[in-house]
């Protein structure tokens, strides 16, 4: 096998659905990091955005990228809905029981896509579109919009972290909860700026795994393992950590191809991850160890 | 006063449950489907699909004494739990006569061995194709109306090798349905003289698929069969494959014969894509069917269809044979259609009713087949390959 | 309805209320009293069941198996296939805390799922096993059902009183001291990693015992049974809702959640003729509601742990 085919088949498909869990990683991160617990109705909220792009997609008849950010909204407010009706409540109690909640909304969420949108594959654009060639790789469009999109997106969010009042906020939560709440800083608002990332960056993930494949009512959450890998992966609270570790998920999956039977795929992220908690628990980039 | 809540709620569920005690003059049949779960996408189509036959039944004066027949629809889930929960809620609350399904074979098995075979209720899946359901000790009261893999597999080796396919490489899903016809069609392929250059599993619902493509194609197959389902991962394939370029030619299983193939990626595109379906001897049975499913709003191409279709009707033909005695209908499952005896096509209830009751032998010609079951309740299968044309699928030939 | 239908239904939800309830005494084991988070109950579930099926089937081509032992032998068996698996397992992850040990546990759970679908020599692959004995399979449908039950509820009731009385013994209150307070734990002097995987092999261990049950009772074991929803998820939503640390409560929520579970069906099936297959979706919807009324209403669960000792004057120790 030569170089470019190593790379047209393995490394950039890699790279793509990396980003797609890059996406979903960053907004598990911040959750585990801030609030403290595993988010399972992650991968279901993606669904939830992909669908609504669909919605806009096909009611106003603009191409998917032009409704990705009414998706983002859409989901957001979703998400800091379901955080004001449901988990807010649960603040003070064991995180387990919070986990246990977002089981049920993953439920929840997952009837609610199958009742209004109903169960069949559905695309946003019908038809295929085939590859350009570019120096011999080749590479969609829709392929480079997603990367592009990830990283502008997570370019944005680090800026925000690191430069305005509330994302410095939403850090020293993340970094030491008494501290924070002893210096002044108001929980309500970090929790629902927390809810507004998480659930515009899922939203981001599925209208982007959507563009490259199709929407089904099961994506998100077949998809929610090899997130929560990554998030790990790249180190509990660090955003850059979960972009790398969807990264590395991504093209690991790919590449296992070469090495594994192929229906071992899908136990590769867990191969890697169970590898790195066993060498390096903090995650490649020295997140927290909860 | 929590705790009240909760007594509350459950006492709710429970007196709805009661009220469920329904007229006892319906005769009921189960519908037991994978409505939530992985195959979630091609449940409603097949639920539908028997329920049009249900309909049909009571637009033509009903069975027996001009009962009305009722199609009890159960969620199982496509797993074991769901299965044989689903299936004790059919027999022992709604206390159905006989079951269609369920659709997945692992809750078939699950059902059959813990439910409906020590109730003696009568079973028939519409997609249960695991080569175990055969050797199942049933005492005969499962049936299936879909093939076992081993002869869509085999009929479509020999097929392909009879239009001068040499070398193809085989994509299929890691479940009992792309195991079986894998295998089986690997294995005659193989001894009719052709060369398997890729042979593969994959996990469902992964977003990529390419370096699975690109690992197959490296053996130097121009045709790649597919052996998964039409509105799940094996569109994904199929997608990826096209707009990849990898193979020339493409051959799918009956799950592969989906209208969201179409649908999706566009007829221009599948010029060179082929898929291979079970069909009636009687070639008009299932002309017959897609009129009436059409008229109904339902797809016709939907995956599994047919199949469910015939399991209803023959179970409604079966209990109105049988008099509607549970313990008679597997053995009238068996009569009214050992191809002796009237031609009955899809659809034709009052026609097969007036024969009953005059005591003349009927045979049915489904949809799907001619479903002559042999002694294990399987059906051989007869086999058509279709062809993406203006109209949707279209039949290339016959496949023996 | 008749009665008997009712009756045999009821018979059936006892049987499975009785298998969770083992795979939810064994993860109070680990969860309400050494405070592991085993999100994997799922792989422990399958390799009992197919190592009961595998020691208890008739032989079949293609794959080991065909020695055709008593069942008994094969469900000590899985308890002993789950608990051999268990300890590598435990050997290796019991040094990640909490979450870390979730994922680190689903990882496995899926990578044992992976291989009991795949490997065809092993167990039949995706096709499964079937034609397990059952026992008094024979008899009757309600009086082989009836039996089943009186073999689970049997089974259940040693495995409680067993657990129980570990709980009260020094044992129980050691394994309470490592969860609430490990660091003072340690300078007590108690060998916290052993006890931990201690804790782990035995819930592993019933996880086996239940998915040996389960096989047994459906006559076969698919992989199909190695959902993650079902027979993970779901056994986390019984203990935490019955009350986690509390036996009694472990099966206590077995029983309620799989009533949820299975009657919100019937309950479903009410809603008009059209709406049949939209029914089941919204069964989903009202399953997860209730479990957030549940939550919300009572969050240490329908029996809280007991206050035990000098815990009863303060407040209940904060986990998480």
């Amino acid at each position: 096998m030569d170089f470019l085919e190593l790379v047209n088949f393995y490394i950039i498909p890699g790279l793509v659905i990396g980003s797609i869990y890059a996406l979903g990683a960053v907004g598990i991160t911040l959750v585990f990091a801030i609030l403290r617990y595993a988010h399972l109705a992650h991968g279901d909220l993606a669904t939830l955005g992909a669908f609504l792009a669909l919605a806009v997609v096909t009611g106003f008849g603009i191409s998917p990228l032009a409704a990705l950010p009414i998706a983002i909204l859409g989901t957001a407010a979703v998400a800091v809905g379901i955080d004001k009706v449901f988990y807010e409540h649960l603040r003070e109690r064991p995180k387990i029981v919070t986990v246990m909640a977002s089981l049920g909304i993953a439920l929840m969420v997952r009837a609610v896509v199958q009742v209004i949108w109903g169960v069949d594959s559905e695309s946003y654009v019908k038809g295929i579109v085939r590859p350009d060639v570019y120096f011999g790789l080749r590479i969609r469009d829709r392929e480079i919009y997603t990367v592009i999109a990830m990283i502008a997106l997570v370019g944005v969010l680090q800026v925000f972290l690191t430069q305005s009042k509330w994302g410095k906020a939403m850090r020293a939560m993340s970094d030491n909860p008494n501290l924070a709440l002893l210096s002044g800083i108001d929980n309500k608002k970090v929790v629902m700026l927390t809810w507004i990332i998480a659930g515009g960056l899922c939203a981001a993930a599925g209208v982007f795994l959507g563009i490259n494949t199709e929407l089904k009512s099961m994506m998100g959450w077949n998809m929610l393992l090899p997130m929560f890998a990554a998030a790990i992966l790249g180190g509990v609270g660090r955003v850059e950590g979960a972009v790398l570790g969807g990264l590395i998920v991504g093209v690991a999956e790919e590449l296992s191809v070469l090495v594994l039977p192929s229906e071992y795929k899908a136990a590769t992220a867990f191969a890697i991850l169970l590898f790195m908690l066993l060498v390096r628990p903090t995650g490649l980039l020295r997140g927290k160890v909860l | 006063m929590k705790l009240k809540m909760l007594a509350i709620a459950g006492g709710l569920l429970a007196a709805t449950a009661l009220s469920t005690a329904g007229a006892k003059a319906d005769v009921k049949i189960g519908l037991l489907g994978g409505v939530s779960g992985p195959i979630a996408a091609m449940a409603p189509a097949m639920i539908d699909a028997a329920q049009l036959a249900i309909s049909q039944v009571n637009d033509q004066g009903g069975i027996l004494d001009g009962e009305t027949l009722v199609g009890v629809v159960g969620d199982s889930a496509c797993n074991p739990q769901g299965g044989t929960d689903a299936a004790t809620k059919a027999v022992n609350i709604e206390g159905v006569t006989a079951i269609v399904g369920p659709h997945c074979s692992g809750a078939v098995l699950a059902a059959a061995g813990s439910v409906t075979v020590p109730a003696g209720v009568t079973m028939v899946t519409p997609s249960g194709t695991s080569p175990e359901i055969t050797g199942l000790d049933d005492n005969g009261m499962v049936f299936r109306t879909v093939p076992s893999d081993d002869y869509q597999g085999r009929a479509l080796a020999r097929t392909l090798r009879e239009q001068g396919y040499e070398k193809v490489a085989v994509a299929y899903i890691n479940n009992d349905y792309g195991t079986g016809l894998a295998n089986a069609f690997k294995g005659e392929f193989e001894a009719q003289g052709g060369q398997i250059a890729g042979f593969a599993a994959h996990e469902d619902g992964k977003a990529s698929y390419r370096s699975n493509l690109a690992d197959l194609s490296s053996g130097g197959a121009d045709t790649l069969v597919i052996f998964d389902y039409g509105d799940g991962t094996g569109l994904t394939i199929l997608r990826q494959a096209l707009e990849n370029g990898f193979f020339e030619r493409f051959v799918g299983g009956d799950g592969m014969k989906s209208d969201a193939v179409i649908n999706e990626l566009g007829t221009e595109n599948l010029a060179d894509y082929f898929a291979s379906s079970p069909v009636g001897e009687a070639s008009n049975a299932l002309d017959t069917f897609n009129a009436a499913f059409t008229a109904v709003g339902g797809d016709p191409d939907a995956i599994f269809v047919t199949t469910s279709y015939d399991a209803a009707f023959m179970l409604a033909l079966a209990i109105e044979k049988a008099g509607g005695d549970k313990a008679k209908v597997a053995e009238s499952l068996r009569e009214i259609s050992n191809g002796e005896g009237e031609a009955i096509l899809p659809g034709e209830w009052a026609k097969a009713k007036k024969l009953i009751d005059e005591g003349k032998a009927i045979d049915y010609k489904g949809a799907a087949g001619d479903h002559n079951f042999d002694v294990n309740g399987d059906v051989p299968g007869t086999f058509a390959l279709f062809e993406v044309g203006a109209e949707g699928y279209e039949v290339v030939t016959n496949m023996k | 309805m008749e009665l008997y239908g009712l009756l045999n239904y009821a018979l059936f939800m006892g049987v499975f209320i009785g298998i969770y309830a083992l795979l939810a005494l064994g993860l109070n084991i680990q969860w309400g009293f050494a405070g592991l988070f085993n999100a994997g109950i799922a792989g422990f579930f399958a390799v009992g069941a197919y190592t009961s099926a595998i020691l208890t089937s008739a032989a079949a081509e293609g794959r080991i198996g065909g020695f055709e032992l008593p069942v008994i032998v094969g469900w000590f068996g899985a308890m002993g296939a789950a608990a051999l698996i268990a300890w590598p397992i435990g050997k290796i992850c019991l040094r990640f805390r909490s979450d870390y040990l979730a994922i680190a546990t689903i990882g496995i759970a899926e990578i044992i799922r992976l291989v009991i679908k795949s490997e065809a020599e092993l167990t039949n692959s995706a096709r499964g096993i079937t034609g397990l004995p059952r026992p008094f399979g024979d008899l009757d449908y309600m009086a082989s059902q009836a039996a089943y039950l009186g073999i689970v509820l049997v089974v259940l009731a040693i495995a409680y009183v067993l657990v129980e009385r570990q709980f009260n013994a020094p044992w129980g209150r050691m394994m309470r001291a490592i969860r609430d307070n490990e660091d003072a734990a340690r300078a007590m002097g108690k060998n916290i990693e052993y006890r931990r995987l201690e804790a782990f092999i035995f819930g592993a261990a019933l996880m086996g015992l239940g998915g040996a049950l389960f096989a047994h009772f459906n006559r076969s074991i698919t992989p199909e049974a190695i959902d993650p929803m079902v027979a993970t998820f779901l056994v986390w939503i019984m203990l935490i809702l019955g009350g986690s640390g509390n036996n009694r409560g472990a099966i206590l929520g077995a029983a309620v959640v799989w009533i949820i579970w299975s009657v919100s069906e019937i309950a479903t099936d009410q809603l008009p003729h059209e709406y049949a297959v939209k029914a089941k979706y919204i069964r989903l919807f009202l399953i997860g509601l209730l479990l957030q009324l549940v939550l919300r209403f009572r969050p240490e669960g329908i029996l809280p742990e007991p206050l035990r000792g000098d815990l009863r004057h303060t407040k209940e120790g904060n986990r998480s």
